[in-house]
């Protein structure tokens, strides 16, 4: 096996697997280790599917906002936010439609609390400076945690 | 490697409550999320978000994976996934008309491959962590791109110039025999053998 290379090849080797690390960005390894918080957190994960600024294409849905405004839409199996960015402050709403609470957690650890009314609407101020994440309970009990958002 | 036990071992301790072991599967895997994403072409900024879904969705999933020591292929296609996802979705759908040239993209033997890598990179690295405290000061200097020459490497570990190339083949015969890269299969060591050499 490893007895057939030389010493040169092993060299190379083991350059390259030193290299193949350290070519990957500190706080991608950081985030990848903070995600292990969510353990044994009975939510369920909403994805991103869609972000103004990222899908540029999709542009022609109508909005009644203009375009410089930032909206994006976390989905899972059981419900989605849908969240807009108007100046300072962060609006959303569930759909479907329903009444809950709604936590914010920063990557620092912090958590505060804001409900959800029976239109399923929520208003965040002022909007967190570093990554935040949203986690949703209504109250029917669903539990809904979106990826890490950064605005 | 795919029924390398430490894996298992790693993935069934992160799966109880053991951050230790989460840290040691994100450290050895990340590499190959990132080498997905980077074969992906994604901007920094999406390759962040793809790992960070990557790693939650393997959190989600610690005590239901069916067959632990696959992790590294579990990673592979669940990275892969959602690259296409952010693919799909940014201005490159432009010139991607459909889910089949998306697919297209980056050949499933290519992802093969960097799971091959990833795991080879693992083990090796792995091996070097393992080496006593002289021999890896030794591999790290010698490994540093461009590696440090023998006179620097003669006066920062205080060994005379003629007894670093001994010293360097015996630490790397050390490597050579150590369970980690022992357990390691022959197979993935015949593909792509650094040097151009012949493999096994």
């Amino acid at each position: 096996m490893l007895d057939g290379w030389d010493d040169e090849q092993l060299l190379a080797a083991l350059g390259e697997a030193v290299r193949a690390r350290q070519a990957v960005p500190d706080s991608f390894v950081d985030t990848g280790k903070s995600a292990y918080a969510w353990h044994n957190i009975d939510a369920e994960l909403a994805q991103l599917t869609y972000d103004s600024q990222r899908d540029r294409r999709s542009a022609t849905v109508t909005r009644s906002e203009t375009a410089s405004i930032r909206a994006l839409t976390f989905t899972s199996a059981h419900l989605s936010l849908e969240l807009e960015v108007t100046g300072s402050s962060l609006l959303g709403q569930i759909i479907p439609l329903r009444s809950g609470t709604l936590e914010i957690q920063t990557r620092a650890g912090a958590t505060t609390t804001t409900p959800v009314d029976e239109i399923g609407c929520f208003a965040i101020d002022p909007i967190p400076d570093g990554p935040f994440r949203l986690r949703c309970r209504t109250a029917d009990d669903t539990d809904v945690l979106t990826g890490w958002i950064t605005l | 490697m795919r029924d390398d036990p430490s894996v298992v071992a790693l993935v069934a301790r992160a799966a109880g409550d053991d951050p230790g072991a989460w840290n040691e599967l994100v450290d050895r895997y990340a590499p190959l999320v990132w080498a997905i994403c980077t074969r992906y072409e994604l901007s920094s900024h999406d390759s962040e978000d793809v790992g960070q879904t990557v790693w939650l969705l393997l959190v989600e999933q610690l005590g239901k994976l069916r067959e632990p020591a696959a992790l590294p292929g579990w990673l592979a296609t669940t990275t892969k996934r959602e690259c296409l996802r952010v693919v799909m979705a940014s201005h490159r759908s432009d010139r991607l008309t459909s889910l089949d040239d998306a697919l297209q993209f980056v050949d499933d033997a290519v992802i093969d491959e960097e799971i091959l890598m990833a795991e080879r990179n693992a083990g090796l690295r792995a091996a070097l962590a393992e080496l006593p405290p002289r021999c890896r000061q030794l591999m790290s200097m010698l490994l540093r791109d461009p590696p440090c020459s023998y006179s620097e490497i003669s006066a920062t570990l205080q060994i005379a110039m003629g007894s670093i190339g001994p010293q360097r083949a015996r630490c790397l015969e050390r490597l050579r025999r150590s369970d980690t890269l022992t357990a390691l299969g022959a197979d993935e060591f015949e593909i792509n053998t650094p040097g151009g050499g012949p493999g096994a």
